[in-house]
């Protein structure tokens, strides 16, 4: 897999009310993420496939995955809290989204049967379910 | 000319060297002339379990030093006029063979033999890129356990990123009660993960540790389940198409005598 070295700083559009993931660029990775195999990239990434586990996908914006999501995935790495990360079936390794670090509870718990996106409210990871664009927070339209 | 086919797993102990046994004879057996080449350099098995470890005179790395010619390595099979084995030299490394002499190695053996078989060494160092390198297709074989499907999965990242497109999967050790169970990972769940096309599931089998110790490759064995399912694996690879073994064990006796009292 090819490595995109990240971009030493990211232009964040915070002017004008406009929402800071809009300026963002936008990498779109058209295969299936197997183990050892990562993607970093300075902007948003979208995966048309799945990520096993054992692969990682680190971006600075938000990460989709148009999949399954069982390895690590981290958004926002450079401290963005407004990052969110969306798969079809959520069901990372570990999650992380600008500094905070989340993993599945222990033990077995059926997985998800629905694309879900994972977000930070309150200080604290959340998963939901996906919502088209309108109701999110982050207001991406 | 020939297909030079690489069996690989990434982990260890789960079947590669059995099943390039296994295929090989069983390919030979259908009538094709096979030749099985062992790139486990200095950790060298597969002449074991083909039974023919006292013939060995030289070795891969004397073909590819030029210390013989590739026909005085070869060693003929026991049992069938068109199987030959190519062993691994014991007493050196990995770092003795280079990828680009197994690229010319199995391009001289692919000129006179219909599949070149490559038994690859655990891991995904040297040892692996030497096995891949001359090799058209791949066969990745994954035991039902999480530790096997994840070298799995990273073995075959490696393999599309060396261009070996669309691995084969060998399903290999499954325990059809325990899957039924739900304590072991059932196919589907194999499948589901690594996401490439099954050539075959092949049984726990008891038979297979004595065949292998005897040196005398289980799809020979009519009676062995194992034995049977590499029959089928060798037919598809010559492009028949063979359906699904049924995994589901026949009630025994003693099974049904249990049930009866209320065991099971």
């Amino acid at each position: 897999m090819k490595v995109n070295p990240m971009k030493p700083k990211v232009q964040l559009g915070h002017g004008g009310g406009a929402s800071p993931q809009v300026d963002e660029d936008t990498i779109l990775v058209q295969r299936t993420l197997r183990s050892g195999q990562s993607v970093h990239y300075a902007g948003n990434v979208v995966v048309l496939g799945d990520v096993n586990p054992g692969a990682e996908i680190i971006a600075s914006g938000n990460i989709i995955i148009m999949g399954a999501l069982r390895g690590v995935a981290h958004a926002g790495v450079e401290g963005n809290e407004e990052a969110v990360v969306t798969a079809f079936r959520l069901q990372p390794t570990q999650l992380r989204i600008a500094n905070h670090i989340t993993r599945a509870p222990d033990g077995n718990y059926p997985g998800p049967d629905q694309p879900e996106t994972a977000r930070i409210k309150n200080g604290e990871v959340i998963i939901e379910a996906y919502q088209p664009a309108g109701e999110r927070s982050t207001g991406i339209c | 000319m020939g297909e030079v086919i690489v069996i690989t797993s990434g982990k260890g102990g789960v079947g590669k060297t059995t099943t390039t046994a296994n295929i090989g004879t069983g390919l030979a057996s259908l009538g094709y002339k096979v030749v099985l080449v062992d790139t486990d350099i200095g950790l060298r098995n597969l002449d074991v379990v083909m039974g023919l470890e006292n013939r060995i005179v030289y070795d891969i790395v004397d073909v590819t030093t030029g210390n013989c010619r590739l026909k005085q390595a070869l060693i003929k099979d026991k049992r069938f006029e068109g199987l030959y084995l190519l062993p691994a030299a014991q007493t050196k490394d990995k770092s003795a063979v280079t990828p680009e002499d197994m690229k010319n190695l199995t391009g001289e053996l692919k000129a006179e033999f219909d599949f070149v078989i490559i038994d690859c060494p655990a891991g995904i160092e040297q040892g692996f890129k030497n096995a891949i390198a001359g090799a058209e297709k791949a066969i990745v074989i994954a035991t039902p356990e999480v530790s096997a499907v994840r070298d799995a999965d990273r073995i075959i990242g490696l393999l599309e990123a060396a261009e070996l497109r669309e691995p084969k999967l060998i399903v290999n050790r499954i325990r059809p009660l325990m899957v039924k169970k739900g304590d072991m990972m059932g196919i589907e769940d194999m499948i589901d993960i690594l996401a490439i096309d099954l050539l075959g599931v092949v049984p726990d089998d008891e038979s297979i540790v004595v065949s292998t110790n005897r040196g005398e490759p289980a799809v020979l064995d009519n009676n062995s389940r194992a034995g049977e399912a590499y029959r089928n694996i060798a037919k598809r690879i010559t492009g028949q198409q063979v359906p699904l073994m049924n995994l589901e064990v026949p009630d025994g006796l003693l099974h049904k005598f249990k049930k009866l009292l209320g065991f099971k």
